[in-house]
C-alpha cells in the first residue's frame, strides 16, 4: 500500500485513541477536583496542572481555575491539545484515506466531529458552555471513539490497513498512559507515591479491571505496576506492546529483519522480564523514562521503514 | 469564603420553628452556606430544572433508579430523587457527631457482645432480660460465639436527626444491614457532573473510598493466616430492592457477589462454587436477615439460606459481617438504653442524645402516654423502613384512636417518642423554586481494626411539604452531604493534592505527511522538520 496511506492511517489511529485518553482523564480530572482531599488516603497528584502537562500545554499554565483549564482541553480547536483538536486532527487523516476505511468509518468520525465542532446538535449537549460541558463532551468522545474502533473492527479487513490504523492507536495508549504515570508517580517522591491511585485508574478507564485482577488496594504502586505490565489489560503498556508486535509483524514485508519488528521485541522481553524481576515496590519511574523513550525510536523507525522516510511524528517547536 | 458581589437574591424563607441547615431563622445564609446560596442564586430556578433534568437523565442511562408502584399497582421505574441543594455541614460540627457516633457503635457492640455471653448489664438490673430474649431478631443460635476481633457490627448507619435548638439526635440505630451508601457515593459523582460550579468556593470531603474502608475492615476480620482473605459480598437476588446497592459495593470492591446457590459448606468451611472447582471464602459481607441464612438455625423454609453456615461461623473458619444476632442492638425498645450501655461499658456521658422514648410494656407510662398519643409519634418495634409510624399531631383522631387499641392489645409491640422538630433544608420544587423540607442523615461506619465513619452520610429529605417522613419507600429523596474542610483537622492523613512541578515529558508529537515532490523542493528539509505541527498537515488539505 501507499506510503503515504499508511502514515495517515497510523496518525488516524493515534489521534481517535488520543482524543480518547484526553476526554477520560478530563473526566477523572474534573471529578477528583471538585472536591477536597480523603481525610482517610492521601491520594497521587494528578490535577488540572498535571494534566495540561501531560497534554503538552505546559507552556500555558497561567494559573487558570480548573474550570476554564478543562474547558479548553474538552473543546478549544486552537488548542493542539485539546479532545476536538485530536478529533479534528482524526477527521482530516480520515478524508485522506477515505477509499481504504469504510465508509461507515467515515460517517462515524464524520460526524462526531460535527457534532463536537457544533456545541452538540443532535450529539451531546445541549450548550458546550453549560457546567456541564466537560462531563458531557467526555462522555461523548468516549462513546464516539468506541463506536469507531468497533466499525473498524467489523468492517475493515484485516490487512495492512488495519495493521497501521491499530499500531497507531495502541503506540498512542502506551504513549498516553506512560505520561500520566510519570507525572503521577515523579521520581523520587515518597509522599505522593504511598497514596491511592483512583484517579489514575479513572483516567485510563481501568478502575474495573484493575479491581478484578489485583487484590491489592489501589494505590500508587500496584496500580503503576498493574498499568505497566499486566498483560491481560488491553490498554497496559505491556499489552500495548504486544499487539504493535502483532500489528508491525503482520504488515511487514520482511519481519526478521525489520528495525521496528526487532525493537518492539526487545521492548515485550523487557517489560516481561521487569515485570518478574522487579521487587514489589520498587521504583518504577525509570522504566516509565526509559519506555517511553524507546517508543519514541519505534515512532522514528516507523516512520523510516514504512513511511517512505517521511519525517517522524514531529515535535512542535 | 467572599461572596460574589453580584449575588442574585435567592427567594427563600425557613419556616419557623424549624431550624434550617442552611439559613439562619432571620432569612439570611448560614456563614457557611453563603457562597453555596450565591451561586445557586446565579444558577436560577432555570438553571435548576435545566440540572434536574440532565440529572433524570443520566440517572436512568446509568440504570440508578427505584421502583414504584402507581396506583393501578402498575410498578414504575423511577430515577433516583437526588435533591440539587446540598447539605453542608462545617468541620467542626463533623467532628461532633463523629466522636458521638464512633461511642455509640462501640457501646452497642458491646452490648452485642455481652448479650451472648456474660450477660453483664441484665445483671446490673439495667436492661431487662424480657426485652431482649423477647426481642425477634435476639438468636439464640449464636449464644457464646465471639468473632475475630470480638467485632460484631462491621457496619452500621445511624438515623440522626437536628432539634430546633440545633442539637443532634439518634433516632434509630441500623446494626443489621443498614443501606443507602452506595447513593451517598452515587450522589457525590452526579452533583460533582451536574453542578460543579457549587463546588467552586469549598473543600469538600470526598466520600469514594468507602468500598476500600469497607474491603479493609472485612479482611481485617478474616481468619486467613496464609494468603489474601477472599471476601464476598452474598445478595439475596436481583429482586431485592437493594440489589443495585450489592452490585454496586461488589464492584467497587472487586469481589464476587454471591447467592445462596454459589455458597456451601464442607466440614465447617464455607466455599463458593467456581468454574475452578470450589475455593474458600473468609469473610462474607452478607445482606440478608439473620433470618433467611441458615435453615438448620433459623427459620427452616428459607430457600436464601446455605445449611451449615452457622456452623461454620461458629467454627471461627468465616467472618460474617455484620455478626448473627446483631438485630438485638438496633431493636426500637432496647434502642431507650443506649445511653446506659455507654455509661456501663465505657464510663462515658453520651455524646449524642436520644429522642425521649416511652416504653408501652409498663402500666404507667402506658396510661400516661395514651393520654397524649395525639401529640406523640407510635413505632412498632420490629420494623424498619419507616412502616407503621404514627405520627400524631399528623394523623386523623380515628387514627389516634385505632392506635391507642392496638397499643392495648400488644403493648410490647409499640414504642411512643416525643415528636422530633426535624430541621429542614432548601430543596428545589418541580419549578426550580426553593422551598424548606425536612431532613435527616444517616452517616455510615466501617468497624474493622478501628472505626472508620466516611465524612457525611446519606441526607434523606421528605419531598411532601410539611412532611417528616424521610424514607425513599414513602416518597422521601435525598440530598448529596457535605463535610468542609476547616484546615485544622487532626484526623486529615495527607496534605491537599499539591501542585508539584512535574517532570518534562517528551512533546506531544502530531503527524504530518511530506510528500516526495514537496520535500524536493525543500531546499532544507531540516527546517521544515522543526517547524510541523498540526496545522502543517491541515493545511496540505
Amino acid at each position: 500500500m501507499l506510503a503515504r496511506i499508511a502514515h495517515d492511517l497510523y496518525w488516524l489511529g493515534r489521534n481517535l485513541a488520543r482524543a480518547e485518553f484526553t476526554a477520560r482523564a478530563v473526566e477523572a480530572v474534573f471529578q477528583a477536583e471538585v472536591q477536597g482531599t480523603s481525610d482517610a488516603m492521601p491520594s497521587v497528584s494528578f490535577g488540572s496542572s498535571g494534566l495540561l502537562a501531560m497534554l503538552g500545554d505546559e507552556g500555558e499554565r497561567e494559573r487558570a481555575d480548573n474550570v476554564d483549564a478543562l474547558a479548553r482541553l474538552t473543546l478549544d480547536a486552537d488548542r493542539p491539545g485539546s479532545m476536538l483538536a485530536s478529533v479534528e486532527r482524526a477527521r482530516e487523516g480520515a478524508r485522506t484515506v477515505r477509499d481504504v476505511i469504510s465508509a461507515e468509518m467515515w460517517e462515524a468520525i464524520n460526524t462526531t466531529t460535527l457534532s463536537l465542532r457544533g456545541g452538540g446538535q443532535g450529539g451531546w449537549a445541549p450548550n458546550p458552555r453549560a457546567p456541564a460541558g466537560p462531563y458531557l463532551a467526555a462522555q461523548y468522545v468516549k462513546q464516539r471513539t468506541a463506536l469507531i474502533w468497533g466499525v473498524a473492527a467489523r468492517t475493515m479487513l484485516r490487512d495492512e490497513a488495519k495493521c497501521f490504523l491499530d499500531a497507531g492507536g495502541t503506540i498512542e495508549v502506551s504513549d498516553m498512559v506512560l505520561r500520566m504515570l510519570r507525572i503521577a508517580l515523579p521520581a523520587g517522591e515518597h509522599r505522593a507515591a504511598d497514596g491511592h491511585a483512583l484517579i489514575l485508574l479513572q483516567a485510563v478507564g481501568g478502575f474495573h479491571a484493575y479491581l478484578r485482577a489485583v487484590t491489592a488496594p489501589p494505590n500508587a504502586h500496584p496500580v503503576a505496576r498493574f498499568l505497566l505490565f499486566e498483560r491481560a489489560y488491553p490498554d497496559s503498556v505491556a499489552a500495548c506492546a504486544d499487539s504493535l508486535h502483532d500489528a508491525f509483524t503482520t504488515a511487514d514485508a520482511g519481519p526478521r529483519n525489520s528495525k521496528p519488528v526487532l525493537r518492539v521485541s526487545r521492548l515485550v522481553a523487557d517489560l516481561d522480564f521487569q515485570r518478574r524481576a522487579l521487587p514489589d515496590g520498587a521504583e518504577l519511574s525509570g522504566i516509565c523514562e526509559r519506555t517511553q523513550q524507546e517508543l519514541a525510536r519505534i515512532d522514528g523507525d516507523v516512520a523510516e521503514r514504512y513511511f517512505a522516510g517521511a519525517t517522524p511524528g514531529q515535535e512542535r517547536a | 469564603m467572599g461572596v460574589a458581589t453580584d449575588t442574585i437574591e435567592v427567594d427563600y424563607r425557613p419556616r419557623a420553628p424549624f431550624r434550617d441547615e442552611l439559613y439562619e431563622l432571620d432569612g439570611t445564609p448560614r456563614l457557611a452556606a453563603q457562597a453555596l446560596i450565591a451561586e445557586l442564586g446565579r444558577l436560577g430556578p432555570e438553571g435548576l430544572v435545566d440540572a434536574g433534568r440532565r440529572r433524570d437523565a443520566i440517572f436512568m442511562q446509568q440504570g440508578i433508579t427505584f421502583e414504584t408502584s402507581g396506583e393501578s399497582g402498575s410498578s414504575h421505574e423511577r430515577p433516583f430523587p437526588l435533591d440539587l441543594v446540598p447539605r453542608v455541614l462545617t468541620g467542626q460540627e463533623w467532628r461532633a457527631i463523629k466522636r458521638g457516633l464512633a461511642q455509640r457503635i462501640r457501646a452497642l457492640n458491646h452490648f452485642v457482645d455481652d448479650i451472648y455471653h456474660a450477660r453483664e448489664i441484665v445483671r446490673e438490673g439495667l436492661v431487662p432480660w424480657r426485652l431482649v430474649a423477647g426481642c425477634p431478631h435476639f438468636a439464640r443460635a449464636v449464644h457464646g460465639i465471639r468473632p475475630p476481633g470480638g467485632v460484631y457490627c462491621h457496619v452500621a448507619g445511624c438515623d440522626l436527626v437536628r432539634d430546633s435548638d440545633g442539637s443532634w439526635r439518634v433516632i434509630e440505630d441500623n446494626v443489621r444491614i443498614p443501606s443507602g451508601i452506595s447513593y451517598v457515593l452515587e450522589n457525590r459523582a452526579a452533583m460533582a457532573r451536574l453542578v460543579p460550579e457549587l463546588f467552586a468556593s469549598y473543600r469538600v470531603r470526598p466520600v469514594d473510598h468507602y468500598p476500600q474502608l469497607l474491603l479493609r475492615a472485612l479482611r481485617s476480620v478474616a481468619p486467613s493466616a496464609e494468603s489474601e482473605a477472599t471476601v464476598v459480598v452474598w445478595t439475596p437476588g436481583p429482586a431485592n430492592s437493594a440489589y443495585f446497592e450489592h452490585a454496586f459495593l461488589a464492584r467497587q470492591m472487586g469481589v464476587e457477589l454471591v447467592e445462596a446457590s454459589d455458597l456451601v459448606v464442607r466440614d465447617d468451611v464455607l466455599y463458593m462454587r467456581t468454574t475452578r472447582g470450589l475455593e474458600r471464602v473468609h469473610a462474607v459481607y452478607r445482606r440478608l436477615d439473620d433470618d433467611f441464612v441458615d435453615p438448620l438455625e433459623f427459620m427452616s423454609d428459607s430457600l436464601l439460606g446455605v445449611p451449615g453456615l452457622v456452623r461454620a461461623y461458629r467454627a471461627g473458619s468465616v467472618a460474617i459481617a455484620n455478626a448473627f444476632g446483631t438485630g438485638v442492638a438496633d431493636d426500637k425498645a432496647i434502642y431507650c438504653f443506649v445511653p446506659e450501655m455507654i455509661r456501663f461499658y465505657l464510663a462515658e456521658e453520651p455524646i449524642l442524645e436520644n429522642v425521649n422514648t416511652y416504653l408501652l410494656s409498663d402500666r404507667e407510662v402506658r396510661e400516661h402516654v395514651l393520654d397524649r398519643l395525639g401529640e406523640l409519634v407510635v413505632k412498632p418495634t420490629g420494623e424498619s423502613g419507616g412502616k407503621g409510624v404514627m405520627i400524631g399531631p399528623h394523623a386523623s383522631d380515628q387514627e389516634v384512636a385505632r392506635m391507642g387499641e392496638r397499643i392495648k392489645a400488644h403493648p410490647e409491640r409499640w414504642i411512643a417518642q416525643d415528636v422530633v422538630c426535624l430541621s429542614t433544608a432548601p430543596t428545589v420544587s418541580s419549578d426550580g423554586t426553593l422551598r424548606p423540607c425536612h431532613v435527616d442523615l444517616r452517616p455510615f461506619a466501617v468497624f474493622g481494626e478501628s472505626i472508620e465513619i466516611v465524612p457525611g452520610g446519606l441526607t434523606r429529605v421528605a419531598l411532601e411539604d410539611g412532611s417528616m417522613i424521610v424514607n425513599s419507600s414513602r416518597g422521601g429523596g435525598s440530598k448529596d452531604t457535605w463535610v468542609l474542610e476547616d484546615g485544622d483537622d487532626a484526623d486529615r492523613a495527607g496534605p491537599p493534592i499539591a501542585d508539584t512541578q512535574p517532570p518534562a515529558l517528551p512533546d506531544l508529537r502530531y503527524g504530518a505527511w511530506m510528500g516526495q515532490q514537496q520535500q524536493q523542493q525543500q531546499q532544507e528539509p531540516q527546517q521544515q522538520q522543526s517547524k510541523g505541527s498540526a496545522r502543517v498537515g491541515r493545511k496540505r488539505i
